[in-house]
């Protein structure tokens, strides 16, 4: 029934970017935001709970019971934690910058800056992947998934940008769809990942992304047939005096 | 200060009754877009632009975000004018062969109108990236469409051809007008509100002013090469006109 009563202002859809006047704050109001900023600290202890939320509550001067604030209670951590780490990507400029080197001391690609940028993104959940499956948990409640769903499309989004990709045609939407499956994925397998340094979640995702790059080759290679063919025939028929 | 609160607090007032009592009020008129951004400008802007010029009354303009709306209409705009400048280059790109080889003296035209619109849809490929705007979902549709679309007509004839770009160019020529027309409104009513406009938003009314302007020139050269004699014209034309609109709606939804 909260959920009813007082919905947070759940998502501000993305629209045009404007650089000269740049569109106001997030999903989030103040209040509601002071509170989520000094709960995030508890989640390595108290995890994506209510508990987190009230303690954080007590952090920024409320009532414990603030936590009524949140309709949809410890999703409202979840979200705000996905919105801030997203966001939070801008700032590795030693990878967005277009002449940023890799590991292997080349200058990166686009697909090297979308695989540093994951990287990097994964690793800001190092601290807190023992609580992740109860986040992941959350995400998937049947009235969470729009939200969870519309973020990771927002990540995706956000990579791909940073990366510099400037595609605007129909590979717009199949970058962002492999992306956003991989990195779900990779999320997920990170969960169980006990190697050191996540050694095994950095090859999981080094494969996936390998897989992707198969795959997008040959459709690449096929329809580059495809093409040539079809343009070749019709010169050829055009050559013989065939008004097409 | 209280007289200036509760002003506010009367305009916020009647502007939620009025969207609540008489939604489809706002929806009729035609210029409700224009309108309603007009509105959320004058509804939301007075108080802190008041507040901003007591604080420090030698800084420069302020720079407001933009509405939801104008950011709304900013980004189909240039999704619907990205799908348009593809379309056009594919219309020229594959009616060229055919034309120029019944009627070699049509060359230097057909390049002159393709390099034109090749330079236009590089123009709106930028823009579509540098401002995040995602391209239409309808990409390959369009792609297919535009290609029968120029190569079937560039097979009727050049009649039939040029009557294709006559259509193509008139629905395309009428869209850009109203866009730089409500560019050009939301420009004014920024200067009259006192906020700093920007270069990026009289950069962008002006590429859509040229590309306009191009766009017709297109028109006249079709009309010069007999587009009016092409066989049944009214049906081409009007099948033709009909199709750009539908497609401009479809592009700036999806």
């Amino acid at each position: 029934m909260a959920t009813k009563t007082r919905p947070l202002r759940l998502y501000s859809k993305r629209f045009y970017h404007s650089y000269d006047h740049p569109a106001p704050g997030g999903p989030f109001p103040a209040i509601e935001t002071s509170i989520l900023r000094v709960s995030t600290p508890h989640i390595p202890t108290h995890g994506f709970t209510n508990t987190s939320l009230s303690l954080g509550a007590q952090d920024a001067g409320y009532l414990p019971a603030s936590t009524n604030l949140f309709p949809r209670g410890a999703f409202s951590l979840v979200h705000y934690y996905l919105y801030t780490q997203r966001l939070a990507l801008a700032a590795h400029t030693n990878i967005t910058a277009a002449d940023a080197v890799g590991e292997n001391g080349y200058v990166m690609g686009v697909g090297g800056k979308v695989r540093a940028l994951v990287w990097e993104r994964l690793m800001a959940n190092k601290a807190v992947v023992h609580r992740w499956q109860e986040a992941l948990a959350l995400m998937a409640q049947p009235s969470n998934i729009p939200t969870s769903l519309k973020e990771l499309a927002a990540l995706s989004d956000e990579i791909w940008f940073l990366a510099g990709d400037k595609s605007v045609d129909s590979s717009w939407y199949t970058k962002r769809a492999s992306l956003s499956t991989i990195y779900a994925a990779t999320e997920l397998f990170m969960t169980t990942d006990k190697s050191a340094d996540f050694i095994d979640t950095r090859e999981f995702l080094d494969r996936r992304l390998g897989d992707v790059k198969v795959v997008g080759g040959a459709v690449g290679s096929v329809s580059q047939w495809v093409g040539f063919t079809a343009h070749a025939g019709i010169n050829v028929l055009r050559s013989k005096g065939v008004r097409i | 200060m209280s007289i200036l609160a509760t002003q506010r607090r009367s305009l916020i007032v009647s502007h939620t009754l009025y969207d609540f009592l008489a939604p489809s009020l706002v929806q009729t008129i035609r210029t409700s877009r224009v309108r309603q951004c007009r509105r959320c400008l004058s509804s939301t802007s007075n108080a802190p632009a008041a507040v901003a010029s007591d604080a420090s009354p030698n800084s420069s303009k302020p720079k407001k975000p933009l509405s939801a709306i104008q950011r709304e209409f900013l980004n189909r705009a240039l999704r619907v004018n990205q799908a348009g400048e593809l379309a056009a280059t594919l219309i020229y790109a594959t009616q060229t062969p055919p034309i120029v080889n019944s009627h070699p003296h049509l060359r230097p035209l057909m390049k002159h109108m393709y390099d034109q619109e090749a330079g236009h849809f590089g123009t709106f490929n930028e823009l579509l990236a540098k401002h995040r705007v995602r391209p239409t979902a309808m990409y390959p549709v369009w792609t297919f469409a535009a290609s029968t679309l120029g190569w079937g007509t560039a097979i009727m004839g050049r009649e039939a051809a040029m009557a294709c770009t006559e259509a193509v160019e008139t629905a395309i020529g009428g869209h850009y007008d109203e866009q730089v027309r409500e560019l050009v409104n939301m420009v004014d009513e920024m200067e009259r509100q006192g906020e700093e406009v920007g270069e990026e938003l009289r950069e962008l009314t002006g590429t859509i002013r040229r590309i306009r302007d191009e766009e017709l020139e297109h028109l006249d050269h079709a009309v010069d090469n007999d587009a009016k004699e092409a066989k049944p014209y009214e049906l081409l034309t009007g099948v033709i006109k009909a199709g750009c609109k539908s497609a401009i709606w479809i592009s700036e939804r999806v």
